[in-house]
């Protein structure tokens, strides 16, 4: 049991907007009053629910990729040293499963949401999971490029298309549906990809990338999965992308969905040395259409390693680089590129990047739509959260930071004319109140009495980015887990899934083709729910 | 600099049309891959199978996998490297001298027969076994045979993926990797991890005698590493985990019989190309399985006191 | 200003790793200070005087006396001074260094030199593997400064170094300039096979006949002037390269042709 009295709260979920109150917390919960156990003064601090990150990769095949290719970065990243309570790990662009939980609890985060799984390696992912410590976890499962899915997608079988992927959620223990690229990784599978939401597949006679957004997005609705259709558009990263990001959009209305890292779709111009930010007809459409969300996918200068199911996108940066470059294929389902990246101001294109990925932050007018991300590993590390807070509040430090990209890049921009600041009540909700509600976890994100007790605690500093990366306390369903910078306890985190309905009978029609299609046996293809650490079955909606 | 492009086995089994085995015996080595996974299957796009596709066998002598294969490759022993590397240059259309190629005991014809046949490839899958990978140029054979791979995207799309050895090995590699960032050879005495093949594997910490105790899991190092390596561990406390009487539990200190894992012990495999396939055991075995004497001795070892004594929970300078 | 001499006691049975052994680190301590400085014996975390006699204090010159060929790391990332080994070194001697001197009286380990941004190492004796290398996974190696070594050295000599010299007085083993990025390598005693493998850019300058990758063409025998000026930048280390017509000529040959790259490789041939 603890009680913290005196610090301004911010919790946007529940509508207190820094007025000093007491919070307790006991049995992992936020309860209304607590008769004795020990007390925090937070005179003077910052309370806020813990972080929650919509989008990220931490955890499986590709991250593992990605640390197999980067040595050079281990070495010279955080090391975390072994103790009696704690194990040793590496920080850095794509850092160990350990050391992600003690840097995400580090600063204040205390849910994350594992973008990308195929379901043939599902295991291995929920492997890795269980050993990120602190915070709690759930995963998406990778669709828009099933050859199962797609295939009845372009007979027209929606409604076999629903069991399936009920079927393939509940296989891969995920919470929602991810869609990357839709059709484009199963075209560059022989090297192509798909580009035009309306033209025909590679390998398919008539289904369309515009065809597998919406039966998917339809699906997730559907199926009342209380995060919806999670969707990497088609096109990432090239200039003039922006059309398909709207044609994308459209194709959505009438459902929920979730546009990820929108930042890499926000793009004008005809080539490299072209390329522009269209971010303002991008929000603005997005201001109008209250069925979306989204995440920033934001970039920051240095290096990086990109790591993406956009195969096509991360063969032509590896040729664009010259640098390292791994590629993994998985069967039926996916694939996977990863290239080391740095993102630098002298260079136009990762300026503008860098520039979008603020615009749109600062340019959707509802912040309960919008979420800090940097699609880590991509626009940059997790761990680099603090700076973005930092560019969002102080607009003198975002006019210092201006002053410093290419001149070439201030005509392709829009960041120059925004003077809007984020306050700590806008943060919390960007951070943790909106994307807990986006995903349709209703006791994280908030501090009201049921919440789980996940909370920050941050000295008020004018400096944000000292405030925001050395919170005075974390706390995980009630324990006390980061003080002052040091790592207090460990205890493991949850994983959410979500079992939709199906039909059973979906089995008999997967199995042949199951056989047919892939090279393990079907029973070993479904994760065990045994396999899972602490699973916690949440409800779909309209069920409850 | 390259890099590793590949896949899942079932996108061979599905897509390849072209496929080269270098330096490895699949027909005795891996028998199962060829029905299974490389060469006989009906695939997706490959729907005649066996007939489809056209196989390659690369090797220093002729073994039973040659039978299967439409084109042979004899190269001359400790010639892998530079065979790669011209391909590498051929596949650019860059000059390569005739001459200094017949010393690899391969013609320019051959290779450049070979190259035709790679770019016109639908689907190009180039396996790799320890023929390649253990011979002189070690690392650095597999180097070549990963960006010859991975440069061959330029033209078609094409894929590269060691033939692993039993015992889980890939299973390791990928926890490791996961828990470390580094797949083996890792060393922990500053109390977090560093990797540097050579200095820290294990074979040549054992020949330099660097290593006072060994703890011996899964493997069995006195019947495969060079003799210095296999005196060093007699010499120093070794304790070996096994299911049997090996080589190395012979000469070592300690041997703690355990589980069969797979068969008496649950687990996760991974398979060479890292899918991984749950190990669910068929009987009881009276024996505690590796994880857990591995777990008690972990506990055990966490109850002693500190011995780093670290100035801080991490550092930012790392040696 | 006296040096500081530190004498090994014994011969480690594992290794030791003692980066503290390096002049910017030990350049400002009072005496005590040095003797309590950590070192890392296998796991254990003990004092430098536990395993070194010590004396002297506050000197950029340190002198080191024993077989150290167990010790790791001598010389770290120094920038100033001198580090004089009397005895052998282990590995990674003098790795990341910037500036300062080193001299080894006796043979050194692997990994010597690697990613070196500048100053000078001698060895007098042989070599490891991976002189003035980049560690795994690293784009460069050593960018800038000279490495002397007097006899033989292993695998991978100058891997994808950027900038500087080498000169092996004896035979380097295969893959010498593996991946090499500029800069030169000049092999007195010549080298195993694939010398320049993979090479991008840069000089290979060999005194004896190597064997070739086939992917390296045959260009011209010449005698260069850039040879001229580099003998006299050479010439005060006591390394003496023929450049004289009448000794003999220099056969050119360039490649890598795999990368496709511009790397040359000068193999002396005597009249
Ligand atoms: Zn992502």
């Amino acid at each position: 049991m603890i009680r913290i009295t005196g610090g301004k709260v911010y919790d946007p979920a529940n509508g207190i907007n820094g007025q000093v109150r007491d919070i307790c917390l006991a049995g992992g919960k936020v309860v209304a009053d607590v008769d004795g156990g020990r007390t925090i003064d937070a005179t003077g601090l910052v309370i806020m629910p813990g972080g929650v990150d919509i989008h990220t990769h931490v955890a499986g095949g590709s991250i593992n990729f990605a640390r197999a290719m980067t040595p050079e970065d281990h070495r010279r990243a955080v090391a975390f040293i072994r103790s009696q309570s704690r194990r040793a790990g590496l920080g850095g662009m794509a850092p160990t499963t350990f050391a992600t939980g003690y840097l995400y609890a580090g600063m204040g985060w205390t849910t994350v949401n594992e973008a990308a799984v195929p379901i043939l390696s599902a295991k291995h992912t929920h492997e890795e999971l269980r050993d990120v410590p602190i915070v709690d976890k759930s995963c998406l499962v990778l669709m828009a490029n099933n050859e199962i899915v797609l295939d009845l997608l372009q007979a027209g079988e929606l409604e076999r298309a629903r069991h399936v992927v009920a079927w393939q959620i509940w296989a891969s223990k995920a919470y929602g549906v991810k869609a990357v690229n839709p059709g484009g990784v199963a075209a560059w599978k022989w090297g192509q990809d798909a580009k035009q939401l309306s033209d025909p597949i590679a390998g398919y006679h008539t289904l369309t990338p515009g065809a597998i957004i919406k039966g998917l997005a339809q699906i997730v609705d559907e199926l009342g999965l209380p995060h919806p259709l999670h969707l990497h558009c088609n096109n990432l990263g090239a200039p003039g992308n922006v059309t398909t990001t709207l044609e994308s959009m459209k194709a959505l209305e009438g459902h929920r969905a979730h546009m990820a890292h929108l930042q890499y779709h926000a793009y004008g111009g005809d080539d490299w040395s072209t390329m522009r930010s269209e971010t303002v007809q991008l929000a603005e459409y997005f201001n109008a259409h209250p069925n979306l969300t989204t995440d920033a996918g934001a970039v920051l200068f240095g290096d990086t390693v990109t790591i993406t199911a956009d195969g096509p996108w991360q063969h032509l940066l590896y040729k664009l680089t010259g640098r390292k470059w791994g590629n993994l294929d998985v069967e039926n389902e996916t694939g996977c590129g990863i290239v080391p990246y740095s993102y630098r101001p002298s260079n136009l294109v990762n300026a503008v990047q860098w520039a979008a990925g603020l615009e749109l932050l600062l340019l959707i007018d509802d912040p309960w739509r919008v979420f800090l991300t940097t699609d880590h590993p991509n626009g940059a590390c997790f761990w680099r959260y603090p700076e973005i807070i930092q560019l969002l509040m102080r607009n003198d430090f975002r006019r210092e930071c201006l002053a410093s990209i290419t001149p070439k890049a201030r005509k392709a921009i829009k960041l120059p004319e925004l003077d809007r600041e984020y306050s700590l009540y806008e943060i919390a909700i960007i951070t943790s109140a909106g994307p807990a509600r986006a995903l349709g976890l209703k006791e994280k994100g908030q501090l009201g009495v049921g919440a789980d007790a996940d909370l920050v605690i941050y000295h008020d500093d004018p400096d944000v980015l000292r405030m925001f990366s050395h919170p005075r306390y974390v706390l995980k369903a009630g324990e006390i887990v980061v003080e002052d910078g040091d790592i207090r306890a460990t205890p493991e985190g949850r994983e959410f899934l979500i079992k939709p309905a199906y039909d059973e009978g979906i089995e008999n029609f997967l199995r042949p083709l199951f056989e047919d299609q892939y090279t393990m046996s079907f029973e070993n293809y479904p994760v065990e729910v045994q396999r899972i650490e602490h699973p916690e079955i949440r409800d779909c909606m309209g069920t409850e | 600099m390259g890099g590793k492009v590949t896949c899942t086995l079932g996108e061979v089994k599905n897509r390849a049309d072209f496929i080269v085995f270098w330096g490895g015996n699949p027909a005795e080595c891996h028998p199962r891959h060829f029905t299974k996974y490389s060469l006989m299957p009906k695939g997706k796009h490959v729907p005649n199978g066996r007939k489809d596709r056209t196989v390659v066998l690369v090797d220093i002598r002729e073994t039973k996998s040659v039978k299967a294969a439409d084109i042979f490759l004899q190269v001359r022993p400790g010639k892998d490297f530079e065979v790669l590397t011209i391909l590498r240059a051929l596949i650019k259309d860059q000059a390569v001298d005739p001459r200094q190629v017949a010393e690899t005991g391969l013609t320019l014809e051959q290779l450049t027969d070979l190259v035709a046949r790679m770019k016109r490839a639908k689907f190009g899958v180039m396996f790799f076994g320890m023929g390649l990978s253990m011979t002189r140029g070690k690392h650095m054979n597999s180097a070549a045979l990963l960006t010859l791979a991975a440069e061959m995207n330029a033209f078609t799309k094409f894929v590269a993926m060691p033939m692993r050895g039993h015992g889980n090995v890939t299973g390791a590699d990928v926890v490791m990797r996961w828990q470390t960032g580094y797949p083996f050879g890792i060393n922990f005495s500053r109390g977090y991890p560093r990797y540097n093949p050579g200095e820290f594997s294990t074979v040549d910490l054992l020949v330099r005698g660097d290593a006072d105790a060994a703890l011996i899991l899964g493997a069995d190092p006195g019947a495969t590493m060079p003799q210095p390596a296999i005196d060093h561990l007699a010499r120093i406390p070794t304790i070996v985990l096994d299911p049997k009487v090996t080589h190395t539990s012979r000469l070592a200190r300690v041997h703690i019989t355990t589980a069969v894992t797979g068969i008496s012990a649950p687990g996760t495999g991974y398979r060479m190309d890292e899918v991984p396939i749950p190990l669910r055991p068929a009987l009881k075995s009276p024996y505690p399985t590796d994880e857990e004497v591995i777990r008690r001795i972990h506990e055990a070892v966490c109850a002693k006191p500190d011995w780093i004594h670290a100035n801080g929970q991490y550092t930012t300078n790392q040696v | 200003m006296s040096a500081i001499v530190l004498r090994l006691k014994d011969r480690p049975a594992v290794p030791l790793e003692a980066e503290v052994i390096s002049p910017d680190l030990l350049a400002e301590m009072p005496h005590a200070d040095i003797r309590a400085q950590a070192v890392y014996l296998g796991k254990r975390r003990l004092r430098l005087d536990d395993l070194f006699e010590v004396e002297g204090e506050r000197s950029d010159q340190v002198e080191v006396h024993g077989d150290l060929g167990q010790v790791k790391w001598l010389g770290r990332g120094m920038s100033r001074g001198s580090l004089v080994v009397h005895g052998n070194a282990g590995m990674h001697l003098g790795a990341y260094m910037r500036g300062g001197r080193i001299e080894v009286h006796g043979s050194a380990g692997d990994w010597l030199g690697a990613e070196m941004k500048n100053g000078q190492i001698r060895v007098q004796g042989d070599a490891g593997g991976q002189v003035g290398a980049a560690y795994r996974g690293s784009l460069s190696g050593m960018r800038d400064g000279t490495i002397l070594i007097g006899g033989s050295a292993g695998l991978e000599v100058g891997m994808r170094m950027r900038r500087g010299t080498i000169v092996i007085g004896g035979r380097a083993r295969d893959f010498a300039g593996l991946q090499m990025k500029g800069g030169t390598l000049v092999l007195l005693g010549g080298a195993e096979i694939r010398a320049g493998a993979w090479m991008v850019r840069g000089t290979i300058i060999s005194l004896q006949p190597l064997t070739l990758l086939p992917t390296f063409t045959y260009a011209c025998r010449y005698n260069p002037d850039f040879l001229r000026l580099y003998s006299r930048f050479l010439a005060p280390l006591g390394i003496e390269l023929p450049v004289a017509a009448q000794q003999g000529s220099y056969a050119l040959y360039s490649g890598d042709a795999s990368v496709p790259g511009k790397g040359e490789i000068l193999v002396w041939q005597p009249v």
